[in-house]
């Protein structure tokens, strides 16, 4: 932990470098940044609260806020398992802590989730949707998002050097889990007897705590939190163990 | 002589290769259910024990396949050897080596901020070092271009540039100073000798006599992962090139003979 402080400005370097690079000699430049979640919540906004006419607005809202989590968690974990990979060149020249690859790709998708908050406010106020001292806990939850984000990307970093198919199982599984995520659906649409397996999935505590101040207006209950939170700082334990029993062979496989 | 930088004790490193080459984690997960894997261990390292000293060049040399590029790996603390203990003193250079991996998207000041912040300097000091790096490099007018863009010597100097930038105390070279210009090299070698008369300690693997003998004064032969001589690199040179002209003679007798395992079919 110490050891990766002394790294602060590389982060700041390699995630501003993610952020900018994605839209290099584009006219519009890092305005993307927010214009990409904005155009791309929109439309979700358009098709959720106007075409479907399902419910209310406020479902849309539901929706937007359980994409952002969504996304932030996929693209991060996806990233990292690929970053020592694409990073091989560095790792066989410089000796640096391993974990430097996942957690800046974890950062990356941090910062873009961060920033694609100020959109999804802009549609809260546009759609009018009550909001309020709730969302003042929105930076806990979000801390709370990424050290379970990160906890899973330093797990399988590692594995998917010594494995080559765990990218692509990862990515079915996430498939999956996507399903399996309250994220379209309201949990108060599936049936009694299933709902137990949508509440076995990690992903759900760390999720609510998220989206409740968001679409609820509350703050979340004790109990909610401790489960998120749990949940992250287990997923964080197995990241670091994973870490330390294969960090120094990844040299040898990658 | 300086104190001793470099201090290998019986270092071994070995690649451990599944008889069956397993890539994918159903394959071992079957495997490992199947009653155990098999593996056949290569020791690319066997019972390594040197020491160099500060402002000492040492030059490695051994055929294709000896270890010379892990033993460089294993100073350069990327790689954690199998068995034995490796201490260095000081700051270690980024290994420099062809195609020294910068990354094509990447401009070349951005590759010279990313290489250097994970070799542990500030910005600032990045900041101050720059221009000094892109006037060594001589890539002025390309440091704003991505990295694809630069030619394979354009890299070299660019990473030979950015390894010495902070008078490493260990710098290590393998077979880099083969791709540069005659003008590079040269000013490679004043560097190296600055760097040297420092009080750095410089390890180079190379297949070039002429690019041992102009740096170096002391020199290892390696083959199949064992230090074969450790003595002065002439003597190292010339034991090793009277064993390659005496297998090229024994082989002589037989030239038209087909090499072992080499069968064409069909
Ligand atoms: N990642 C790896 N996995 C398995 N075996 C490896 C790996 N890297 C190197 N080896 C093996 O280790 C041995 C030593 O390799 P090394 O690259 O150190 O040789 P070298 O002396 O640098 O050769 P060259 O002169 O061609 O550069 C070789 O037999 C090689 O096949
Ligand atoms: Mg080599």
């Amino acid at each position: 932990m110490t050891t990766l402080w002394q790294y602060r400005e590389l982060f700041v370097y390699l995630v501003r470098r993610d952020l900018t690079l994605r839209y290099r000699r584009s006219v519009l430049g890092l305005l993307w940044t927010v214009l990409h979640p904005l155009a791309h919540m929109g439309v979700i906004f358009v098709v959720f609260s106007g075409v479907l006419s399902l419910r209310t607005e406020s479902y849309a809202v539901y929706v937007l806020s359980g994409l952002l989590f969504w996304n932030f968690f996929t693209q991060s974990v996806t990233t990292s398992m690929t970053s020592l990979a694409a990073n091989r060149a560095l790792l066989l020249k410089v000796p640096v802590p391993k974990t430097i690859f996942p957690l800046s790709a974890c950062l990356s998708g941090l910062a873009n989730w961060v920033i694609s908050i100020g959109p999804l406010l802009l549609i809260l106020v546009v759609s009018g949707h009550p909001m309020g001292t709730s969302l003042l806990f929105l930076p806990i939850a979000i801390v709370v998002g990424f050290l379970f984000t990160a906890g899973v990307g330093l797990a399988l970093a590692p594995l998917a050097v010594f494995f080559r198919d765990v990218v692509e199982m990862v990515t079915v599984v996430l498939r999956l889990l996507y399903y399996l995520t309250p994220i379209m659906y309201p949990i108060t649409m599936v049936p009694e007897r299933f709902t137990w397996i949508i509440r076995l999935n990690p992903v759900g505590p760390v999720l609510e705590i998220f989206r409740g101040p968001i679409y609820l207006g509350l703050i979340p209950s004790v109990q909610s939190m401790a489960a998120a939170l749990l949940v992250a700082l287990v997923a964080l334990a197995v990241g670091a163990t994973v870490y330390r029993l294969t960090g120094d062979r990844v040299a040898y496989h990658i | 002589m300086g104190p001793v930088r470099i201090n290998l004790e019986g270092v071994s490193v070995r690649y451990r290769l599944s008889t069956h080459r397993i890539h994918s984690l159903k394959e071992w997960l079957i495997s490992c259910l199947g009653g155990g894997l098999s593996y056949r261990d290569l020791w690319a390292l066997r019972d390594v024990s040197m020491s160099v000293r500060a402002g000492e060049t040492l030059g490695v040399i051994g055929p294709n396949g000896a270890g010379k590029s892990t033993l460089l790996r294993v100073v350069g603390e990327v790689l954690r050897p199998t068995t034995g203990r490796v201490r260095i003193a000081g700051r270690v250079a980024p290994i420099l080596s062809l195609g020294a991996g910068f990354s094509g998207d990447l401009t070349g000041v951005e590759n010279v901020y990313i290489n250097a912040l994970l070799l542990g300097r500030t910005r600032s000091e990045i900041d101050s070092s720059i221009d000094g790096i892109v006037d060594f490099a001589g890539l002025a007018e390309f440091i704003d271009s991505p990295a694809h863009t630069y030619s394979t010597g354009m890299m070299a100097r660019l990473g030979f540039a950015i390894a010495t930038a902070w008078a490493p105390e260990v710098l290590i070279l393998d077979e880099v100073l083969s791709v540069g210009d005659a003008h590079h090299v040269e000013r490679c070698r004043a560097r190296i000798e600055s760097l040297q008369a420092a009080g750095s300690t410089v390890l180079m693997a190379s297949h070039s006599r002429h690019a041992i003998l102009a740096n170096c004064r002391r020199c290892i032969w390696l083959d199949h992962g064992t230090v074969v001589m450790d003595g002065p690199a002439e003597e190292t040179l010339e034991a090793y090139h009277a064993t390659v002209a005496t297998c090229l003679g024994a082989d002589r007798p037989r030239p038209s003979a087909p090499p072992g395992g080499l069968r064409f079919s069909g």
